[in-house]
């Protein structure tokens, strides 16, 4: 079970979790299939169309995000692989033509899983790296998925090049190439979405800052931080977690994490030290 | 630079030496990344590090006289890195006041943080020095 599974993609969906889109698309989405005939016919400027469009972009979100959980455990967290799937349904909705008689779903899934497969080999990478470096990346990526569930903590170097049965260099040279790769192009792509669940389960951090002096100076920061990021900062610095523990929880990778971290971090730092 | 390269539990010291400037910053905590990569850190522990290191060098670029040079030392050791970062500054001030929300975020980050602030000779500026050390295996609280 990855433990990915139950986070973010819930958000703003009530959709059944067990979803399988070969098996069921003549029971669950045969109302689609008019709908989306209905779809075709309305001429572009009917206001109709567009609620239809996004009736069915949500009527078939869990075929995307039963293909999203289908690249998870490969370095990208699944909320991510999810926003990319949704895109490629969207995709999918609007250049289906019923009339050429084929199945929604010998469309769309080829559709989407293209989407996928784009964002790991363009989207990840925010420079050239060699294919053999990215391929030794996602390996290690997703070898420190299962071993941190294994291990209960992150894995070492040498843990990860026993798994895999590669030397430990080869380990080193593929951190040092995820230094490169960059999935949160995506989040600055797509626009992040707060977790508001994990919001409310951090809460205000009032208590937590009773230590810090200069709570003041933060506190207005703080605020302006996008929701998440406040929590992952407030997970780290005042619950305590590991990154790998603070993956786990908010449902994106350790790498990630570690990302957020630093960007939040040097933006606290900045505005702090020019208001005293 | 000299010593710590290759092979898990091999000890050593890295020092680096380069402009007070940020535009050093980057190369330093990949130098501090990549040691403790090839110490066998935990990867928590390695990203921890990084950033405890990107951190510091920040702040005593920013405290920095003109031209002073920071200098960064990393001592590897068993199941643990000493990194040891100075300047030279002009105005003598604690460059992590106990309490602050900087002191905080390194402790979290680094097993253990020390600030010491040496006078220089003419009573006017001295050095600024940030030691941390970072232990391979992170615990967190759950």
């Amino acid at each position: 079970m990855h433990h990915l599974g139950q986070t973010g993609l819930e958000r703003g969906t009530a959709v059944s979790s067990s979803v399988s889109p070969t098996g069921t698309e003549h029971g669950d989405y045969a109302h689609l299939a008019a709908l989306q005939r209905r779809y075709a016919e309305l001429p572009a400027t009917d206001p109709e169309r567009q609620r239809v469009r996004e009736q069915l972009i949500s009527g078939y979100l869990p075929v995307a995000e039963h293909l999203a959980r289908r690249f998870a455990g490969r370095g990208e967290s699944l909320e991510d692989l999810a926003q990319v799937a949704t895109i490629g349904l969207i995709n999918a909705v609007d250049r289906f033509e019923p009339d050429r008689g084929a199945n929604f779903f010998s469309f769309a899934i080829p559709t989407i899983t293209g989407e996928l497969r784009r964002y790991f080999r363009d989207h990840g990478w925010s420079t050239k790296v060699p294919r053999r470096l990215k391929d030794l990346h996602l390996d290690i990526r997703s070898s420190q998925t299962q071993l941190s569930q294994q291990l209960g903590r992150a894995p070492r170097p040498s843990e990860i090049a026993d798994q895999l049965e590669i030397p430990m260099s080869e380990v080193i040279e593929g951190l040092q190439a995820g230094e490169a790769y960059r999935s949160s192009s995506l989040d600055e792509m797509l626009g992040e979405q707060a977790n508001t669940t994990l919001g409310e389960f951090v809460g205000d951090l009032d208590d937590e800052l009773a230590i810090i002096e200069d709570r003041e100076a933060l506190r207005p920061l703080l605020a302006q931080l996008p929701p998440r990021d406040r929590t992952i900062l407030a997970l780290r610095f005042f619950r305590q977690l590991t990154q790998t523990q603070i993956a786990e929880q908010v449902g994106i990778s350790q790498m990630h994490v570690s990302r957020v971290l630093s960007q939040t971090l040097g933006f606290l730092r900045e505005r702090m030290d020019t208001s005293d | 630079m000299a010593g710590a390269a290759g092979g898990v539990g091999q000890t050593g010291v890295t020092e680096v030496y380069t402009a007070a400037s940020a535009i050093a910053i980057p190369t330093i905590r990949t130098v501090a990344a990549d040691l403790a990569a090839r110490a066998d850190f935990d990867l928590d522990s390695i990203a921890d590090l990084r950033m405890a290191v990107d951190d510091t060098c920040t702040r005593l670029v920013r405290l920095a006289a003109c031209n002073a040079t920071l200098s960064c030392s990393f001592a590897v050791r068993v199941e643990r890195i000493e990194v040891t970062a100075e300047v030279d500054v002009n105005r003598m001030m604690d460059p992590l006041p106990r309490g602050s929300f900087s002191w905080w975020v390194l402790r979290c980050l680094a097993d253990e943080v020390t600030a010491l602030v040496l006078p220089g000779e003419a009573g006017q500026g001295g050095r600024v020095c940030i030691i941390l050390v970072k232990q391979a295996l992170s615990a967190g609280l759950l």
